[in-house]
């Protein structure tokens, strides 16, 4: 018997979408100022700092998502104005997305089963992230590391449903929920 | 219990492990491994159906996904399943079936009556007969005893209690077929480092082939020990037995379906019945065999017989011996082997009769069997299961009669192109094998072995491993150097065409297709009759149109028509083939989307709230949003009246988490709202908010919602709950490809927020207990907005506070980050508990907007209104643009009797009907012109009335005027005023106090 799927809910305390144009130095200065990191350039890449995750979203929208409590709104109406002068804008998401941890041996296979997207991890490496469905739920997909682990992201009103499919899923290779 | 049929040994069935099972009421035994027709077989069960049309006998027939006949009746209950081909059905512990189309017993069919008339009953006989008299009324009638008569099996009539899963799969290489070709390929493409996945139909591994020697090993050897497990272990290759790859789709996408527990007693309950496999290959191989095919003599359908290859696979496959004394009718080298193989099982093969002229093969042969060459069968005989044959040379002359219990019948093999033909390929007709071939496709897939019209083991293996090869080339690998899997190669004797022999009489049925009854016969009818082409024969006749799509027969069938009309057999082509290759259960077609979730469900961060105190839901969109919440012996209409005469009188709360919420950055986001709203925008202030109306470009109304200013660049736009998707979707496609000049950023915060409303007369009591700003309306008038934190259990909880009013009364919206959205409901519940404030629901909020003439998008604004039929024309700012104003002056829209927006009120004290045309005279005769119609419609607990909002011709000039508003569907016709649509506080004091 192979290891158990574990899921898990990750707390998302803080995150926020970044939009502007990346090659404006006054705008990825201001964002490098404000958030002490760069942006990730690459499609579907991610760069991880000491505090935050950013996720390429589009050529210019990005999502911040913060490894550790912190008030999102602290300072949020400076950053914003910041960002706003230099060009860039700054939206406030802490609470509006929930994203589960799926790892396990066959965490490709539980998520296999609502999305269409190649998780093989020839295709999709540690750092990568993808926008795809989840079923017919957006979803926002992400490889931290290079076990075989993923994160999923969906809008907070959907995540009920989400959960449920995951757990359905994963009941057949026996799972952990935390 | 014996089964008197079961060799000693030999076979993929495990003899330690037998199986109970059920066939018409009677217990038999099996051995897993086993499928139900090879149990049957074993217990000397040979007869399973009645025919479709005629009622005539039926047994096994193939071994495999082509079968014609053997369909059976599965299981009981809500688990009873039409139509299962016992043949590839696999056996478990307990199973049920029972034959189908006969009564009262296969035995014994009355039905059977058909087959007695059947010259009464000829091809296109429904066509020609059920026409008259000429009014579809008689032909649903007639239909009606058709149907019971030639039905099939039953579908269950409870709800399907299994899930079903749908399930994406990625690779280089998809290997169709478990063979020994397919394997060869999968090795090969494994070895290349590609990424496989391996479909097999069945539940072992292994295809036509069975004595052969690979690679020095048994074949069972090579396959099962070996490469298998090689697969398996060693590489990355998914191996998916009890898997038929079903369709092939544009750009190398094949659906696959796995039986994950249908050979399960039990099925776990953590298991899917059945998973859907969305294969995206780089590559495919198809691997997928060939069909045997039957030759057409009189009586070729009794039970006992069955097609040559079948007969070896439950001797070999299965160790059941299908028969005691067999003749074999051949046309071909394989057929001869099998016989061959017959033989050592026990089986007394009593003749062989071979169309062809003696050939090395069967001198060899006739030292132990009877070889009867340039011979055929004319007709078999026997009631319900074949007794004997006539056997005559082709030349003509005297027919002999052979005994015998089982006829073993090849009139050769043709490739099972299905897949190849559904992925765009051509195909080519092989003289040599009487049998349309891959010849090339547009898509890359590659065929290999016998699908490929190659059917000797050595030569299938190489061509296999080459089409292993290739597949991983042109997935973008190299390929190591690999030795190809080595067989011994067998010279054959070409086949000859045989498909149907000469005619004995008129009366004779030599049947070309069993499933559907069609017989020579009905061929050289519809040939007479000018049905020629094979896509007219195959409807007027209904060849190949069964449940096996023809497998077996279609090739027959079309070669009888090229006989018929002395054309060759390419110039009639084939019918075209269609998914799926085989029937899939409905049920695995949606997958998880059945019931409850054919959609995803959201729900507002206050549902659980909601739920516990009883709140009824309704669906807006996705959402779950509260109706009401009625309370002990109150009805919902009870609940909601008084929900909305709570808001006029005291003080209500609404969950307004669901509407669109859309934030907009950047220096020009004044301008971006001049463009998408009819009014003007750069006069906004900060701190301030304002109503919208969004425009088609047609002039029709699109949208409407309020945009508030957070701060000198940074604005909330609202839309309405069912619109969200659609407004964020045409401000991201105006902002990157019609405005790209304009700074503007947008992003939806629908998800970031809960919403409550809080409405009416005391809702600035509750809200000054509540947040931690002034409230005055000297500080925050109407139409203010700010920022404020609203005191919970726990932190004080940061909110965005918004001074606007949908109900009419005095109102706030209160705006907190979703996280803490129920924290801050409780809060306001609590705070509101000594002003006398009720949560209330989405009845009650129509009912207060209804009696402010509040439009919604959807009713009053349906998709034909413009902004002045709404009342609104004043809003279009005449000194700016805005998408759809310049369509704005045609002609329609401003007619003087365009449909205009008014209040009704029903006299006489009845109900308004529901969905109501608005006339002048309800007596007049139909059709009873149209004035216009009722949009929403409510009782208004505060005016004690039935009130709606309708649009109504030329309706702001009539208010005062008295019409009829009738429904038909409920039968109801009332009599009501036209008036302003604003029935309460016309001046909008309330607003502002």
């Amino acid at each position: 018997m192979s290891d158990p799927i574990t899921l898990t809910e990750v707390p998302i305390a803080a995150a926020w979408n970044v939009q502007g144009n990346a090659s404006r130095a006054d705008f990825t200065d201001q964002v490098s100022l404000q958030f002490a990191t760069s942006l990730p350039t690459a499609p579907n890449t991610t760069v991880r700092s000491d505090a935050l995750t950013a996720f390429w979203l589009g050529p210019r929208s990005w999502l911040l998502v913060a490894h550790r409590p912190e008030s999102p709104l602290a300072d949020f109406t400076h950053k914003r104005d910041a960002l706003n002068r230099a060009g860039g804008a700054l939206f406030d998401l802490s609470a509006s997305r929930v994203a589960y941890q799926i790892a396990g041996e066959h965490a490709a296979s539980v998520l296999a089963d609502g999305c269409p997207l190649d998780l093989h991890q020839r295709t999709f490496r540690a750092g990568d992230c993808a926008q795809s469905l989840f079923g017919r739920v957006n979803a926002l997909l992400y490889k931290p590391d290079d076990t075989p682990t993923f994160i999923i992201m969906v809008a907070r009103s959907f995540a009920r449903d989400v959960w449920q499919a995951l757990r359905q899923t994963a009941a057949q290779y026996g799972y952990r929920a935390q | 219990m014996t089964e008197p049929f079961r060799l000693q040994a030999g076979g993929i069935v495990d003899r330690s492990r037998p199986l109970s099972f059920e066939y018409d009421g009677v217990a038999y035994q099996g051995y897993a491994g086993d499928t139900l027709a090879s149990a049957l077989l074993a217990n000397g069960v040979h007869l399973v159906a009645r025919s479709f049309k005629y009622h005539r006998p039926r047994g096994i027939f193939s071994a495999g996904a082509e079968e014609p006949n053997a369909m059976v009746q599965l299981a009981r209950g809500a688990r009873t399943e039409p139509n299962v081909r016992a043949t590839t059905q696999e056996l478990y512990d307990g199973l049920i079936a029972s034959s189908q189309n006969c009564w009262p017993s296969v035995r014994f069919d009355i039905g059977a009556i058909n087959n007695a008339v059947s010259r009464l009953i000829p091809a296109g006989f429904y066509y020609k007969t059920f026409m008259w008299p000429p009014t579809p009324k008689w032909w649903l009638r007639y239909e009606h005893a058709i149907r019971r008569a030639a039905g099939m099996g039953r579908s269950a009539s409870e709800p399907d209690p299994d899930q079903y899963e749908h399930r994406y799969a990625h690779c280089d290489v998809l290997v169709i077929g478990g063979g020994a070709t397919g394997l060869a390929s999968a090795r090969a493409a494994a070895h290349a480092r590609a990424r496989v996945i391996v479909c097999n139909e069945n539940h072992w591994w292994g295809g036509g082939s069975f004595d052969a020697e690979i690679d020095n090993r048994p074949e069972s050897e090579w396959i099962a020990e070996k490469t298998v497990r090689e697969l398996r272990d060693r590489f990355d290759v998914t191996l998916l037995p009890r898997t038929t790859a079903f369709g092939y789709y544009d750009g190398n996408l094949v659906g696959a379906v796995e039986r994950v527990t249908d050979h399960f007693t039990t099925a776990p309950a953590h298991l899917p019945r059945q998973r859907v496999w969305k294969i995206r290959a780089k590559a495919v191989v198809l691997a997928s065999g060939a069909i045997e095919r039957p030759i057409a003599y009189a009586n070729n359908d009794l039970p006992g017989t069955m097609l040559a290859g079948a007969a070896r696979t439950y001797v070999k496959r299965y160790g059941v011996r299908p028969g005691s004394r067999a003749v074999i009718f051949a046309n071909n080298d394989g057929a001869l082997a099998d016989a061959l193989a017959l033989q050592a099982a026990g089986v007394q093969v009593r003749a062989i009769v071979d169309a062809r002229p003696s050939s090395p093969l069967s001198r060899l042969i006739a030292n132990r069997i009877p070889v009867f060459n340039d011979a055929e069968i004319l007709a078999a005989a026997g009631k319900q299961h074949v007794e004997s044959i006539d056997v005559a040379p082709l030349a003509g002359g005297p027919a002999q009669t052979i005994e015998c219990d089982l006829v073993a019948v090849s009139g050769g093999w043709s490739p099972a192109v299905h897949l190849f033909s559904q992925a765009r390929g051509k195909l080519r007709y092989d003289d040599a094998i009487a049998a349309f071939v891959p010849e090339a496709s547009s898509q890359p897939i590659f065929p290999a072995g016998a699908a490929n019209g190659c059917f000797d083991l050595a030569a299938a293996l190489i061509e296999a491993h080459n089409a292993g090869v290739a597949a991983s080339t042109r997935a973008g690998l190299s390929a190591p150097v690999l030795e190809p899997p080595h067989a011994k190669r067998h010279a054959r004797s070409p086949l000859r065409p045989t498909w149907s022999v000469r005619a004995r009489s008129k009366s004779d049925k030599c049947f070309v297709d069993l499933q559907n009854d069609v017989t020579v016969n009905d061929i050289a009818l519809a040939a007479r009759e000018n049905y020629q082409s094979i896509e007219h024969l195959k409807r007027y006749t209904t060849l190949g149109m069964g449940t096996d799509q023809g497998k077996t027969s279609n090739i027959v069938g079309l070669a009888v028509m090229a006989q018929l009309l002395d054309v060759p057999i390419p110039r009639v082509g084939t019918t075209t083939f269609r998914p799926p290759y085989t029937p899939v259960t409905l049920g695995a077609i949606p997958g998880h989307e059945v019931g409850a979730h054919v959609e995803p469900t959201r729900y507002s961060s206050i549902h659980d709230w909601h739920a516990t105190r009883g709140a009824r839901f309704v669906n807006a969109g996705l959402w779950k949003r509260p109706h009401s919440y009625p309370r002990s012996g109150e009805s919902e209409d009870d609940a909601a009246n008084r929900e909305a005469r709570n808001v006029r009188n005291h003080v209500g709360v609404v969950d307004v988490s669901t509407l669109g919420k859309i934030e907009l950055q950047g220096r020009d986001v004044a301008e971006l709202l001049n463009r998408v709203y009819i009014n003007k925008w750069d006069t906004l202030a900060v701190g301030r908010c304002r109503y919208g109306v969004m425009l088609r470009e047609d002039g029709i109304v699109m949208d409407d919602g309020t945009t508030s200013r957070l701060s000198d660049t940074h604005y909330l736009m609202t839309t309405t709950t069912v619109n969200a998707v659609k407004v964020m979707q045409q401000l991201e496609y105006l902002l990157q490809a019609e405005w790209p000049e304009l700074d503007v950023f947008a992003t939806s915060v629908t998800e970031q927020w809960t919403a409550a409303a809080l409405s009416g007369p005391n809702s600035r009591k509750v809200l000054a207990k509540l947040v931690d700003i002034d409230v005055s309306n000297e500080a925050f008038p109407f139409l203010a907005v700010g920022t404020c934190n609203v005191r919970s259990v726990g932190e004080p909880i940061p909110a965005r506070l918004f001074r606007m009013s949908y109900s009419g009364e005095m109102a706030y919206e209160i705006h907190v980050p979703a996280d803490r959205g129920r924290a801050m409901w409780e809060a306001v519940i609590e705070a509101g508990e000594e002003f006398g404030l009720m949560p209330y629901g989405t009845e009650a909020m129509s009912t207060l907007r209804i009696e402010k003439g509040h439009v919604v998008i959807g009713a009053e604004g349906d998709g034909r209104t413009t902004a002045d039929d709404l009342g609104m024309g004043k809003l279009v700012n005449a000194k700016k643009w805005c998408i759809g104003k310049p369509l704005l002056n045609r002609s329609a829209l401003t007619a003087p009797d365009r449909w205009q927006l008014v209040g009704l009120t029903a006299l006489d004290g009845a109900p308004m009907p529901r969905a109501a045309k608005l006339v002048a005279d309800p007596d007049h005769a139909a059709p009873n012109p149209m004035l216009g119609h009722v949009t929403s419609w409510c009782f208004s607990p505060n005016l004690d009335a039935w009130i709606a909002l309708a649009l109504l011709a030329d309706g702001r000039a009539r208010h005062g005027e008295t019409v009829w508003a009738v429904s038909p569907l409920v039968n109801a016709r009332v009599r009501v005023e036209v008036g302003s649509p604003v029935f309460i506080d016309p001046e909008g004091e309330r607003l502002r106090v």
